[in-house]
C-alpha cells in the first residue's frame, strides 16, 4: 500500500499535466477501486519543526565551519575557516521567487495608470537561479584587491617596503612632506600567566621627509592597522637630523656597527642609485639619500641594520667638520672635471707640511674608515672559464665583436643594411620579406 | 620667406635621391640656412696675423677664461660617473695642484687653427700609356712608414689610363684614415655637418658640440671644416650666442672671424651691454691691428664711439648702448659719492 502510494507520488513528480496525454483514467482508476474495496482511511504525518528550523543560520553555519576548542587542540577542523560561511539571504527579495508571480503591493505597484494590477503568474525566469548560484559561488572565496607596482614593497603585497603615509598630525603640528615605509612586520609570542602564549604583530617603521630628517620606531598591537598606526605615530616622534652631501648622497664613506651587524657606507655621485641591502635602501630613500653603496657584513637583522645605519648617518661629520679637524683643505677630484682642484672645504687656519707628523693617517679613505680596509674579494671567474669549449666560443665571437656598430653605421649612412657595392649590384642588400603596401591593401 | 624656405626644402627632398655630388647639397643646404660659407682664400692668408703673438694673446683675454666653465662635469661616455677622489691638501699642495690645472686648462683652451684654404694637388708624376687598360680600377700606392707627418706621407695612385700622380686631398685624407686610423674621425664626414641635420644643430644652438667635432673631423685647411664653421659662426653671430662659446677654445677663432670679416658689431654690442668695455676695447684694439684702422680718443669709451661712427653699421643700436651704458656709469658713480658722504668720508 505505501508502496504503491510513494510510486504514484513520484509519477505526479515525474510528470506535467497536460491536455494532449490523457494520464487521468490510468492514475484515478486503481486508486478509486482499491479506495473503495479496503475502505482505509490514510494519513500521513507532517511536522513542521526539524533541525533546519530550529537553529538560525548563524548557529548552522558555525556547526560546520568551526571546531571545539578541545577539537582544535587536537588537531581537528584543520580546513575550515570562517570565510566559508555563505548568506543564503542575499540577493533575494522578498516577493520575489522561483514561481515569477506579481504580488501587487508586494513586488509590484497596486495600481498602474488607470488599472488595478491583478496578481498574476508569469512565466518562470530561468536566468534568477543562475544568478544566484554565481553570487553564492563568489562568497567564501575573497580575493586580495591587486597593488599597483607603485604602491608595492619589496615581496609582492606584504607590508615590509610598502609606504603608509606620514604620521598623524599631533596637535596643530602636520607632518608636511614626510613618508613612513614599513620595514618589519612579523608576529611576537609572551608568555603570561593565565593566558599561556600570547600573540602580537610588531612592526618596525621608518618616517622621513626626504630632506635629511628621519626616524624609526616599533609599534605592538593585536591587529596589523593598529600596530602599524603606533609605530609610524611613535617615528614621528623620534626625529633625527641626518647630514647630506649637495643634497643627494652621504657626507663621506663610513664604517658602523650595531651588535653583529656591520656596515661599510660609501659615498657615490650623481645617478649611481642606492646599490644596498633592501632595507638600507627603503631608509635612503625616505631620508632622501639618492646615491650610495652599502655593504653588510655580518647578521642582516632588519633591527639591528636600522640601528647601525642611523648611528652611522649622525654621527657624520661634514666636510667643513673635517677640513677644521685636520686643519688642511678638503680637495676633491673628479675625472669628469679634468681633475680640476674642487675646494669642498678649507679650514681657518691651515698647516704647513711641516707640521704635519709622519704618522698622521693623511688618505681621505683611511681616515673615514677610521684605519678600517674594507676587504674587496676578487670576482672569481665563472666555472666555464677554463673550458676548451668557451675558448672556441670567444673565438668564433671574435669576428662578430664590432658588427653591431657597423650595422649602426650602415643604418645612418644609408638608412639600411646595405654595401658599398649595392648601387652597381642591388642584390648586396640585407634581405627583407616585402611588406604589402596599403594601397593595394586598400584596393 | 617662408615660401621661399618651403620651395628650398621641397627642392631639397625632390634633389636627394639622385644627388649624388655633395657640392649640390652643399649649396642647398646653404640655402636653406640662408648663409654663405665665407672661407679663408689663399689671396689674403690669414694665418700670419692669426699666428701673431699680440694677436693671439688678445684672443685669449677676449675669451674671458672662467675656470669653473672649462672644467665643468661633462660626460665621458661612461655609463655611470666615475668616484670623485678626495685629498687633504696644505695651502702649497693645493696652490700648485692649481697651477697644475690652469697649464692643463691651457692646453685645452688652444685655438683651433685659422689658415687658408688648401691648394689642390694632382702632380703627374709619369705618363705610361703602356699600361693603359691593365687594370680596370685605379691603384693607391702607399708610404706607410712609421713617424712620417699625414700630409708629407707619399700617396701616389695609378689611373687606368696609366698615369701616375700624387693622389687629390679627399683620398689622402680617406687613405691616412684607413691605414692610420685617428679615433673619432671617420671615412666619411658625419651627416652632423649637411642638410637639415645641421640646420637642426645651430637652431638648437649645439654651437660647441658641432665645432668640437669639426675639429676632430676635419683638417684646418678643409673647405668642408670651412663651410661648417663659417656658417656657424655666422649664426652665432646672429643669433647672440655669444655666451654659449665664451671660454671655450672656439672663442677666440670666432672673434678672428668676425674681425676679419669687419662684422664685430653684434659682439661690441653685447660687451657693451654687459658693461665689459675694457674687453670692448680690446675688441677695437685687435680691429686696429688686423686691418690697420686706428681709433682716436684717450678714453675707451671716446675709442667706442670713433669706431661707431668711422666703421659700423649698425650706428643706433651702438650708440643707444653707448648711452645706456653712460647712465649707468653715471648712477653708479652717484651711489658711491652717496655712500661716501653718508659714512662722512668726503
Amino acid at each position: 500500500m505505501a508502496v504503491q502510494l510513494l510510486n504514484i507520488t513520484k509519477t505526479f513528480q515525474k510528470l506535467t499535466v497536460s491536455a494532449r496525454c490523457n494520464l487521468v483514467p490510468i492514475i484515478v482508476n486503481p486508486l478509486k477501486e482499491e479506495l473503495y474495496n479496503n475502505n482505509v482511511i490514510t494519513y500521513s504525518s507532517t511536522r513542521n519543526t526539524n533541525f533546519f528550523n530550529k537553529l538560525p543560520a548563524k548557529d548552522l553555519w558555525k556547526g560546520i565551519t568551526s571546531v571545539s576548542n578541545a577539537g582544535k587542540k587536537r588537531g581537528r577542523g584543520k580546513n575550515t575557516s570562517k570565510s566559508k560561511i555563505k548568506d543564503l539571504n542575499r540577493g533575494q527579495v522578498i516577493g520575489i521567487g522561483k514561481a515569477n508571480i506579481v504580488w501587487p503591493g508586494l513586488s509590484a505597484p497596486i495600481i498602474r495608470g488607470k488599472e488595478l494590477v491583478r496578481q498574476e503568474q508569469l512565466p518562470e525566469d530561468p536566468e534568477r537561479e543562475k544568478k544566484l548560484i554565481q553570487l553564492r559561488d563568489k562568497m567564501g572565496t575573497f580575493k586580495h584587491q591587486k597593488l599597483s607596482p607603485i604602491e608595492r614593497g619589496w615581496s609582492g603585497s606584504k607590508m615590509p617596503g610598502r609606504s603608509i603615509g606620514p604620521p598623524d598630525p599631533v596637535g596643530e603640528e602636520t607632518f608636511e612632506g614626510f613618508d613612513t615605509k614599513v620595514l618589519e612586520l612579523k608576529t611576537v609570542f609572551n608568555m603570561k600567566g593565565n593566558f599561556g602564549r600570547k600573540r602580537r604583530l610588531s612592526v618596525l617603521v621608518v618616517t622621513g621627509n626626504g630632506n635629511g630628517l628621519g626616524g624609526f620606531a616599533m609599534g605592538k598591537a593585536l591587529e596589523a592597522k593598529i600596530a602599524l598606526r603606533k609605530a609610524k605615530n611613535r617615528s614621528g616622534q623620534k626625529l633625527m637630523h641626518v647630514k647630506l652631501f649637495k643634497n643627494h648622497t652621504v657626507c663621506h664613506d663610513f664604517f658602523t656597527q650595531f651588535a653583529k651587524t656591520k656596515i661599510y657606507v660609501s659615498q657615490k655621485p650623481e645617478g649611481y642609485g642606492l646599490v644596498c641591502h633592501r632595507a638600507i635602501k627603503t631608509i635612503c630613500e625616505v631620508v632622501g639619500i639618492k646615491d650610495l653603496y652599502a655593504k653588510i657584513e655580518g647578521s642582516t637583522n632588519v633591527n639591528n641594520i636600522i640601528k647601525a645605519f642611523f648611528l652611522g648617518l649622525t654621527r657624520q661629520k661634514l666636510p667643513e667638520e673635517m677640513a677644521e679637524e685636520k686643519k688642511l683643505h678638503l680637495v676633491q677630484f673628479c675625472k669628469e672635471s679634468n681633475n680640476f682642484p674642487n675646494v669642498i672645504a678649507s679650514p681657518k687656519e691651515c698647516r704647513t707640511a711641516e707640521d704635519i707628523p709622519n704618522d698622521e693617517i693623511l688618505d681621505f679613505k683611511q681616515y673615514c674608515f677610521e684605519g678600517k680596509v674594507v676587504l674587496n674579494k676578487k670576482k672569481r671567474p665563472p666555472f666555464y672559464a677554463g673550458y676548451k669549449s668557451y675558448e672556441l666560443y670567444l673565438q668564433k665571437q671574435e669576428k662578430l665583436r664590432n658588427q653591431s656598430k657597423v650595422k649602426e653605421n650602415l643604418i645612418a649612412e644609408y638608412g639600411q643594411i646595405k654595401s658599398f657595392l649595392a648601387d652597381k649590384y642591388p642584390e648586396c642588400v640585407q634581405y627583407k620579406p616585402e611588406r604589402k603596401n596599403k594601397e593595394e591593401a586598400d584596393n | 620667406m617662408a615660401a621661399l624656405r618651403h620651395i628650398s626644402r621641397k627642392l631639397f627632398y625632390n634633389f636627394k635621391p639622385e644627388s649624388k655630388l655633395k657640392s649640390e647639397t652643399c649649396a642647398i643646404c646653404i640655402r636653406l640656412l640662408n648663409y654663405s660659407a665665407i672661407e679663408y682664400d689663399e689671396k689674403h692668408d690669414p694665418a700670419p696675423v692669426f699666428f701673431n703673438k699680440d694677436i693671439q694673446s688678445l684672443l685669449k683675454t677676449l675669451t674671458r677664461v672662467d675656470l669653473a666653465k672649462v672644467n665643468r662635469r661633462r660626460k665621458l661616455g661612461t655609463k655611470k660617473l666615475e668616484d670623485p677622489e678626495y685629498k687633504f691638501m696644505t695651502d702649497e699642495q693645493l696652490h700648485q695642484a692649481i697651477e697644475k690645472a690652469k697649464k692643463n686648462t691651457e692646453e685645452l683652451l688652444q685655438i683651433p687653427p685659422v689658415v687658408a684654404l688648401r691648394k689642390p694637388t694632382s702632380r703627374v708624376l709619369s705618363k705610361d700609356p703602356a699600361l693603359q687598360g691593365l687594370e680596370k680600377s685605379r691603384m693607391v700606392f702607399t708610404d706607410i712608414t712609421f713617424g712620417v707627418k699625414d700630409i708629407e706621407r707619399l700617396i701616389v695612385v695609378r689611373e687606368p689610363d696609366g698615369t701616375l700622380q700624387e693622389v687629390d686631398w679627399e683620398m689622402r685624407n680617406r687613405i691616412n684614415q684607413t691605414y692610420f686610423p685617428s679615433t673619432d674621425r671617420y671615412i666619411k664626414p658625419p651627416k652632423m655637418f649637411f642638410g637639415e641635420y645641421f640646420e637642426s644643430l645651430l637652431n638648437r644652438k649645439e654651437y660647441e658640440f658641432v665645432l668640437d667635432r669639426a675639429c676632430t673631423q676635419f683638417e684646418p685647411n678643409d673647405p668642408t671644416y670651412q663651410r661648417v664653421v663659417s656658417i656657424t659662426y655666422q649664426h652665432v653671430n646672429d643669433n647672440d650666442g655669444f655666451e654659449i662659446l665664451r671660454s671655450t677654445r672656439h672663442f677666440g677663432a670666432l672673434t678672428f672671424f668676425l674681425v676679419w670679416h669687419k662684422s664685430i658689431d653684434n659682439l661690441m654690442s653685447e660687451l657693451i651691454e654687459t658693461a665689459h668695455i675694457e674687453e670692448a676695447d680690446k675688441l677695437l684694439e685687435l680691429f686696429t691691428k688686423v686691418h690697420g684702422i686706428s681709433f682716436e680718443g684717450s678714453q675707451e669709451l671716446d675709442r667706442i664711439e670713433d669706431y661707431i661712427k668711422k666703421v659700423s653699421s649698425k650706428k643706433a643700436v651702438l650708440e643707444l648702448g653707448v648711452q645706456a651704458y653712460k647712465d649707468l656709469a653715471k648712477r653708479r658713480e652717484e651711489l658711491d659719492t652717496g655712500i661716501e658722504t653718508a659714512h662722512g668720508l668726503r
